[in-house]
């Protein structure tokens, strides 16, 4: 699944790390989700939804989009 | 935003668990094998001995699994995941070798130290498996 972490994160000028706090996980765990070796589940969706206040849709892409 | 991040509490009570189950273990081996040298015990002594000398050993394989069940983020977890099965299944491939090796008399005895050969090749699943991630 291909995501939109990395504009999103650049646009609000965190690291990787800033976002990990943000969202309570490791950075492992964000650089595994933002290069797309790793989907995360529907209630860590809804939390990186939450922390950038937009839709799960305008972050996460279908692939055969 | 906060550039650091601690040390997670479930690896935190991990590292806990791990050295005290290893600290007793340390004690009662040496305890175990100084009282059996002096005082020559009973064979149910012998056993009673043995058993308590691998309870602490069961108890890092419970903080092992204690601590996938405490891990609160989920990619994590996955990775734990992936290095327990692989762990394992490394394990029991190099047991049942040994354990051919000994049925065609390559060797005297078969698999012993088992749960050493794992907590290696945990080990060893740990760094290969954060290499790959």
């Amino acid at each position: 699944m291909k995501n939109r972490l990395k504009i999103l994160r650049a646009e609000r000028d965190w690291n990787q790390q800033d976002l990990a706090n943000a969202l309570g996980v490791s950075r492992q765990s964000v650089n595994a989700i933002e290069t797309g070796k790793y989907d995360p589940s529907l209630p860590l969706a809804f939390r990186i939804a939450d922390v950038f206040a937009l839709s799960i849709e305008a972050i996460f892409l279908r692939d055969d989009r | 935003m906060r550039n650091s991040q601690p040390m997670p509490h479930y690896i935190k009570r991990y590292t806990w668990r791990v050295l005290i189950f290893m600290t007793a273990y340390m004690v009662i081996l040496i305890g175990g094998k100084g009282y059996t040298h002096s005082a020559d015990p009973s064979q149910l002594v012998r056993i009673a001995l043995a058993i308590i000398t691998a309870l602490p050993i069961c108890g890092v394989f419970w903080a092992i699994f204690q601590m996938l069940i405490e891990v609160d983020d989920e990619y994590q977890r996955l990775l734990f995941a992936k290095q327990i099965l692989l762990g394992t299944a490394w394990a029991l491939a190099i047991v049942t070798v040994w354990e051919f090796l000994a049925v065609y008399d390559v060797l005297a005895s078969g698999p012993q130290w088992t749960g050493v050969i794992w907590f290696i090749t945990f080990g060893m699943a740990g760094g290969y498996v954060r290499l790959r991630a």
